[in-house]
């Protein structure tokens, strides 16, 4: 049930964007990317470092390892920056001071590979308090697709913020 | 890496990974690698302006990380979906364990699977992350 909730008079985020969307961007996916993605986060299969050890256990190029939606994120985040649209960030009006994440969920469809262009897509789902309203939560659902083999990757996200001088 | 299928029942463990010393050197690293540049992993001036004793590890680093705990063992491929609360923050300086315990066995889409629980948890034994995973058996 969809119960219509109070504005937060202390909230930051902006309410008004729900239910709507960013513009898709295009990423390319890259093999050096990939490579130092893994190596920061101890990454041991060989696949994601290696294009030979990749297409031996049956892969076209290296392999993304699971939170590499994240990097393909950020890359659409900075195209978004250089065209001059809207980046999620101003879309729900994230205070980076107070913003912290709650939650992240990722259903896999098929691999991300290197060397592939994917589509970053985000919808802003839902505004909801917490605590008295000392809380206030933003879920965010991100794809990544690929033109011919479809959602690669969707991501479910919940970012809060701690608000500040709210009573909890 | 070879997924022991009859050892996959409720109450098997995975092996446990440990990670960090998380220090400014690791969030500086991850900040480039992930294109998370928020400042208040990084800027320790920036994480003192906004009220907080210094900067702290991005969560999806842990997140990263406990994901680990699941495709060290099974394999990226065989990974259906995966997922985890940031339940309190990964302070700099703090040493992770991740564990998973399988909790239930079924079949979906026409193969068998796998659920895990998973927690990341620090040297003093705060929890810092609790999640799940759902993993082919084929």
């Amino acid at each position: 049930m969809d119960v219509a909730t109070p504005a937060n008079p202390k909230g930051i985020f902006d309410r008004s964007a729900k239910g709507r969307s960013l513009a898709p961007v295009n990423v390319l996916v890259e093999r050096g990317s990939i490579r130092f993605f893994s190596r920061v986060l101890g990454q041991i299969d060989s696949i994601h470092y290696d294009v030979e050890a990749a297409r031996a256990a049956g892969h076209p190029d290296l392999v993304a390892p699971p939170s590499y939606l994240m990097v393909i994120e950020a890359l659409a985040s900075d195209e978004l920056k250089r065209r001059g649209a809207q980046t999620a960030a101003e879309l729900v009006n994230f205070d980076f001071r107070y913003l912290l994440h709650g939650d992240e969920t990722y259903a896999y469809r098929a691999p991300i590979y290197a060397g592939e262009e994917v589509a970053f897509s985000t919808r802003v789902v839902d505004f909801y308090d917490k605590k008295g309203g000392a809380m206030e939560f933003a879920k965010l659902e991100c794809d990544v697709t690929h033109a011919e083999r479809g959602v690669l990757v969707r991501a479910t996200r919940t970012l809060l913020h701690r608000l500040p001088g709210a009573a909890s | 890496m070879s997924v022991d299928l009859l050892a996959a029942f409720p109450g098997a463990q995975l092996p446990e990974l440990h990670f960090g010393p998380i220090s400014r050197a690791t969030l500086a690293l991850y900040a480039g690698a992930s294109g998370d540049h928020n400042p208040v992993h990084i800027d320790s001036d920036f994480a003192k302006a906004a009220g907080l004793p210094d900067v702290f590890a991005h969560g999806m680093l842990s997140f990263g990380v406990l994901a680990r705990v699941v495709t060290d063992w099974a394999g990226v491929s065989r990974l259906r979906s995966f997922g985890a609360r940031f339940v309190s923050i990964t302070q700099l300086h703090d040493r992770i364990t991740c564990r998973a315990s399988v909790v239930e066995r079924f079949e979906s889409d026409g193969e068998p699977r796998v659920r895990l629980a998973l927690v990341a948890t620090a040297q003093d034994g705060r929890e810092t992350l609790r999640g799940e995973a759902v993993v082919a058996l084929v």
